[in-house]
């Protein structure tokens, strides 16, 4: 992170307050660094080659849903360039490079715990074993 | 009775143009992509899902968050490392995922915390003696069931020895699958169970309630 007063103020100056204050609630941090690309949901995603920053901290996204942001909003390409797996990010490649993935669904879909498109199991076969079902043995009631 | 309420028809009536509750209206400009799922006209609002109207509202819902806030910030897990579970949940307090820059820490004693990750397989003779560590915390509390074993049993499953899941012995609030799950995946079952704890609606409920 390598904070110091003088580069959170230089942060400040070229991103704004507004930004600024948005990026330390959601990344403890200010960053400054150049537009890379937005993915389908509109989460942006940057990069920076300023060499005060720490090896390995110089991608960083900035998600859409400030309030519930999570992980699983990130689509895999991206996810992928932003864990250093590749240097192109999935913008800048041409449909010939483009990796051929196996998709379940056309769009990525995010994680939907805790909202109405929650999986919900449940179970049609009859279960293989019997659950324990403790019995509380009879005591006798000891006089002394 | 509460539906026939004037007060409920203006809510559902809300809830029916709300943003948040609308899909149609979430799906961005120019994009294919909803964060939403797709609500369907049966769907009816429950209870805590409706949009907030008046003063009364806004301030039981603030009320709710700061508690909830409070609440996630200080997230005070009891460590219950059984396998090798608890290699993974110890990177996390270490530098590299640091935990402590999210207001986590582990404590030693199930009286000073909120949350108990249970990492790894549960035997039947821990089994008592985990009920018992989490009928010592203090309420509110919360459960973490992290890896396979601990979510259902895992390679364990059909073992003499081994508890088919903790959630026959607590209840549990998240399951974090994987043999074991990495450092991140427990990190990201953390963020998914301080959501959880920001849904709480306690005062709101308790004022809608009337």
């Amino acid at each position: 992170m390598s904070v110091s007063f003088a580069r959170t103020v230089r942060n400040f100056w070229r991103n704004g307050i507004k930004r600024s204050l948005r990026q330390i609630a959601m990344i403890n941090d200010t960053k400054s660094g150049h537009f890379m690309g937005e993915d389908d949901f509109g989460n942006k995603y940057y990069e920076t080659d300023n060499p005060e920053e720490i090896h390995m901290r110089t991608r960083w996204v900035e998600y859409k849903d400030f309030h519930r942001f999570d992980a699983a909003h990130m689509e895999p390409g991206w996810h992928y360039w932003l864990a250093y797996g590749t240097d192109t990010p999935p913008s800048k490649l041409t449909p010939e490079t483009k990796a051929k993935t196996f998709q379940l669904t056309e769009v990525h879909p995010i994680n939907y715990t805790f909202t109405k498109g929650a999986y919900v199991p449940y179970n049609t076969a009859k279960p293989k074993y019997s659950t324990w079902e403790p019995k509380v043995a009879h005591r006798e009631k000891v006089t002394v | 009775m509460l539906l026939n309420r004037p007060s409920t028809k203006l809510f559902i009536r809300q809830f029916q143009l709300h943003p948040k509750f609308f899909s149609t209206s979430i799906i961005l400009k120019n994009r294919n992509a909803s964060l939403q799922p797709t609500i369907t006209e049966t769907d009816h609002p429950v209870l805590s899902e409706l949009p907030h109207t008046n003063a009364l509202d806004y301030a039981f819902t603030s009320i709710d968050k700061l508690k909830n806030w409070a609440r996630k910030s200080s997230f005070w897990p009891a460590t219950f490392g059984l396998a090798c579970c608890a290699v993974e949940m110890m990177h996390v307090s270490a530098p590299r995922y640091d935990q402590d820059r999210l207001g986590i820490i582990f404590r030693a004693s199930p009286r000073q915390s909120d949350i108990i990750i249970i990492a790894g397989t549960v035997t039947n003779k821990m089994a008592p003696a985990l009920r018992q560590v989490y009928d010592q915390m203090p309420y509110p509390r919360w459960v973490i069931s992290m890896g396979s074993c601990a979510n259902g049993g895992g390679y364990y499953h059909y073992s003499y020895s081994v508890v088919r899941g903790v959630d026959r012995i607590i209840p549990v609030d998240i399951y974090v699958p994987g043999c074991p799950p990495s450092s991140e995946a427990l990190m990201y079952g953390i963020f998914q169970l301080q959501k959880k704890m920001m849904d709480h609606q306690t005062q709101r409920m308790w004022y809608r309630a009337y």
